[in-house]
């Protein structure tokens, strides 16, 4: 027959079509699965244990819900929790945009130096980090006594226990955060933007607040939500510093799992923080649609 | 004083181009504006060790259009910046009008500017953008607003107002970046590789569209640009630079037709350089040169400064001022490599001995030459161009 040529029959039968993705659909599910078993599961369980467990049994399956939004107590930890949760993501932004700005638009090869240094103390753990503000803030620590003998404080006295470390250390811990949601949005806004704006008449401080300010926006609400999720979430800080002094939701749930083992008062409260950590990321989300998606 | 001097007698030309559906209240605006000169006085500029900028001294007239050419790291960019107050000069100054604004802020001085990515503000309307310069100036909303529609009929862009800046093309946002620089009455116009980002049937349009509306409103503008067609094109004068300072200043033809040295010469367009030595003057402003690398062969180079018999020169030759003729003793010869067509004429490239580049020649007849034929090369004499460079 014909030699050399290959023959195509148009006719035969379709070629299967084959991935030209890496990735299937499939790929998931072990995610799906880990998280049904370890996340979705527990959770309910949880919610289960809230109405079920402890004085919940005997008075009602809404006993600790009830209990937590009309005693004046607890209404206090949860003003007390939102209060340390704004303070302390406020503080993360008036100290991470500055940070961030400098990165993005004058630290030029020495980025990647800050980026290192704002992630290695990520890399040791926090118990170690809050002692070593303990050390640092004690009556004769070094700073104590460096901000006695500037005058700042009148006389020596133990700053680990005031509250004001509590807001210390959680800013150490979370202004990365803050700094690097900033600066992946700040790299995207072009410098000529600015220079645009200062040609067109407005200050240095008019081309901020009008062109860079609202076009970081997404990735201050990045950040914002990072820290105060993170904040809401952190007990570790409040039990080592602030002497007590600052008492939240999830240092509560951990007293009251360990300290008092009243599990359903404890779940109830964890499933309480959860709903507030969701209000909030869903206000948060409607404001980072609002701003950020005409972009 | 003779800023001011020079203020009043630039020209009221051009304007009320009849033809074209300028609202009134635009041209009334813009005869207060018109027409101020620049001046850079010696500045300079280095970034470390680097000289970006050697001492600089120009004048750009009122409603004049300068261009800035020459390759990146030439020092275009760095003057404009300098003008606009994003640098401030080691030395010198940068008077507009009558006023030194060397030390002012970029948003005191009263310019506009369009960068290369039109740099329009994304998370502001079509309209928001163009009003911004006159926010910033505290014009008041109901103006603002009227000036607004002007310089949207001015670019034609009416419709497009309440558009988000995502929802226009590449031409239109240009053009939305034209009218935001223009919105605010400056007193300079400077262009930052304005086309630069437009494919190229768009980028020859906007040329002249943008021509068009600098020349009506009369607005002094500087135009730094790599591309010398657009510098040809839109430019009352161009000043090539190179190395950190201006080479050559001139009007386009002049410095197209008599660029002063090779860099000139081969940057703006393509040129034929070859070398030759003076031989006997041959007439008036006429001499008879010896070219180089071809025993016997001589040209005649016509030139305003008197060449010294026995003198060797540098000569360029534009490819479309080659005659390709039949070869002639006492010619230049070539041996055709490779003919192109270009759809409005043919490219031969040219193999001449005893020059090391190929030669271009651009024939505008319809029938080519093939390739592989020996052929004379001629031209005349006021087509070849003396260089200043020593051969």
């Amino acid at each position: 027959m014909t030699a050399g040529i290959p023959v195509v029959d148009s006719d035969a039968k379709a070629r299967p079509s084959r991935p030209y993705r890496l990735a299937g659909p499939s790929w998931v599910v072990p995610v799906l699965l880990f998280l049904g078993f370890f996340f979705v599961i527990p959770l309910g369980a949880n919610i289960l244990r809230s109405l079920q467990t402890g004085q919940a049994a005997t008075n009602g399956p809404l006993f600790y819900y009830i209990k937590l939004l009309t005693d004046a107590y607890y209404g206090g930890i949860i003003a007390e929790t939102l209060k340390v949760a704004v303070i302390s993501t406020v503080l993360c932004l008036i100290v991470g945009y500055p940070v961030a700005y400098f990165m993005v638009r004058f630290a030029g090869r020495w980025n990647t130096v800050i980026v290192f240094l704002l992630i290695a103390p990520l890399l040791t753990s926090i118990i170690m980090r809050t002692f070593g503000w303990r050390v640092l803030l004690a009556r004769r620590g070094a700073l104590t006594t460096l901000l006695f003998d500037w005058g700042i404080i009148p006389r020596p006295i133990n700053l680990a226990d005031e509250p004001f470390a509590v807001y210390l250390g959680l800013v150490h811990v979370l202004a990365p955060f803050m700094i690097l949601s900033i600066t992946a949005v700040l790299q995207k806004v072009d410098v000529r933007l600015e220079e645009s704006a200062r040609v067109l008449g407005a200050s240095a401080f008019g081309t901020f607040f009008r062109i860079t300010l609202p076009l970081s926006l997404d990735g201050i609400a990045t950040g914002c939500i990072l820290v105060f999720v993170v904040t809401c979430g952190s007990f570790l800080t409040m039990l080592l510093l602030g002497g007590g002094k600052v008492t939240t939701l999830s240092l509560l749930i951990y007293q009251q799992f360990n300290v008092a083992q009243d599990v359903g008062f404890a779940a109830a409260m964890g499933n309480l923080l959860l709903i507030i950590g969701l209000i909030c990321l869903a206000l948060q989300a409607k404001f980072l649609r609002r701003s950020g998606g005409k972009s | 004083m003779t800023l001011m001097g020079a203020m009043r007698a630039s020209p009221p030309s051009t304007i009320g181009g009849a033809s074209i559906g300028l609202p009134s209240a635009v041209s009334e605006h813009r005869t207060t504006t018109r027409g101020v000169p620049l001046q850079l006085l010696g500045i300079s500029k280095s970034f470390g060790s680097v000289q970006a900028l050697r001492p600089m001294t120009q004048t750009i007239e009122g409603g004049e259009m300068l261009a800035l050419l020459g390759p990146s790291g030439c020092g275009k960019t760095t003057t404009l910046r300098i003008i606009a107050g994003f640098e401030t000069p080691d030395h010198g100054s940068v008077v507009i009008g009558t006023h030194d604004v060397t030390e002012l802020p970029p948003n005191k001085r009263g310019l506009g500017m369009v960068f290369q990515s039109y740099s329009l503000f994304p998370h502001m309307t079509v309209g928001e953008n163009v009003a911004f310069g006159l926010k910033m100036r505290g014009v008041s909303a109901a103006e603002r607003t009227t000036r607004v529609r002007e310089m949207l009929a001015l670019v034609r862009l009416t419709q497009h107002e309440d558009r988000q800046i995502h929802q226009l093309s590449g031409g239109q946002q240009q053009r939305i970046a034209l009218a935001r620089a223009l919105v605010t009455n400056p007193s300079t116009l400077l262009l930052d590789e304005p086309l630069g980002a437009l494919d190229k049937n768009l980028r020859e349009r906007m040329q002249f569209e943008l021509r068009e509306i600098q020349h009506r409103l009369g607005i002094t503008s500087i135009l730094v640009t790599h591309d010398q067609e657009e510098a040809l094109t839109m430019s009352n004068r161009v000043a090539v630079m190179s190395d950190g300072q201006v080479v050559q200043v001139g009007r386009p033809t002049d410095v197209y037709e008599r660029p002063r040295n090779r860099f000139v010469a081969e940057f703006l367009g393509t040129a034929n350089i070859v070398a030759g030595t003076v031989t006997a003057q041959a007439a008036e402003r006429c001499w008879r040169v010896a070219l180089a690398g071809e025993p016997g062969a001589s040209a005649l180079v016509q030139s305003d400064t008197p060449l010294a018999p026995g003198n060797t020169i540098l000569l360029a030759v534009r490819p479309e001022r080659i005659e390709i003729g039949p070869v002639v003793a006492g010619t230049m010869q070539a041996l055709i490599q490779d003919v192109v067509f270009r759809g409005s004429y043919f490219a031969y490239e040219l193999c001449v001995p005893g020059q090391d580049a190929p030669f271009f020649a651009y024939s505008q007849n319809r029938k080519d030459i093939p390739a592989d034929r020996r052929v004379g090369l001629g031209w005349q004499p006021d087509n070849a161009i003396v260089l200043e460079d020593a051969p």
